[in-house]
């Protein structure tokens, strides 16, 4: 469900980039990345089978 | 470089995003391949790339504008690479289907890189940040507003099938079956 919503609010976002104002746009950008990090926080659970 | 040659080369790489977006979808529905999580997240940056060209056509082509662009492309990099990471050590098959030798994740560390370099090549010429708007054609031309919609239109399908593959609730790490379909059949 998060990632409908992640690319929801990326159409949101282009949509007031195109349409509204500026510092409008700028600020849903800087929410919806805050986001994105989130979610790949929550998801970058597994550990890596890497050895050096 | 000129502003108007700016947006254009703006447009441009908007078509190169839905191209991506496209790729993605044709290969979901073609090959059968549902994306994971990871995968989800890639495509959400790989259309969060779009964001910094709009502006830059709708408003003028500005430094904040492309480092938009190169923060997502940055995000995109770190998340392609740990996919990669995942699936590197010997004998480990992937996830999906290679594509020319690669898997899609491999291929989305490219393009993410590819943009980086891209961007920080675009912000080396300083002309089209000097205002020239008289000479420039409200919001671009036909040409840029047909890839805005273009982008715009392809992330919202985007939304609607990650709805129907991973339904009301989280989505599953490795899908097999559309999720929403499912519960209606």
């Amino acid at each position: 469900m998060e990632f409908t919503l992640l690319f929801l609010a990326a159409s949101l976002v282009m949509l007031v980039a195109w349409r509204g104002s500026r510092g409008l746009a700028l600020g849903l950008y800087g929410a919806v990345m805050v986001a994105c990090v989130a979610t790949y926080l929550h998801h970058a659970t597994d550990t890596l089978k890497l050895s050096f | 470089m000129t502003q108007a040659r700016a947006i254009t080369l703006n447009a441009l790489s908007l078509y190169a995003v839905a191209l991506v977006l496209a790729a993605a979808f044709a290969a979901q529905l073609v090959l059968h391949e549902l994306p994971c999580p990871l995968c989800l997240l890639q495509r959400i940056l790989f259309a969060m790339l779009a964001i910094g060209p709009i502006l830059n056509i709708r408003f003028g082509p500005r430094p904040s504008h492309y480092a938009l662009s190169l923060l997502t492309a940055v995000a995109g990099a770190v998340a392609s690479t740990r996919q990669v990471l995942l699936h590197i050590m010997p004998g480990d098959l992937g996830y999906g289907s290679a594509l020319l030798g690669y898997h899609y994740y491999t291929w989305a560390l490219i393009g993410f890189v590819a943009a980086i370099v891209l961007l920080a090549a675009a912000l080396l010429f300083d002309r089209q940040f000097e205002d020239d708007s008289a000479a420039l054609p409200p919001t671009g031309g036909l040409f840029a507003q047909a890839a805005v919609w273009l982008v715009i239109g392809l992330t919202s399908l985007n939304a609607v099938s990650t709805l129907v593959e991973c339904g009301f609730g989280a989505c599953a790490d490795n899908p097999v079956v559309y999720e929403l379909l499912k519960r209606f059949s």
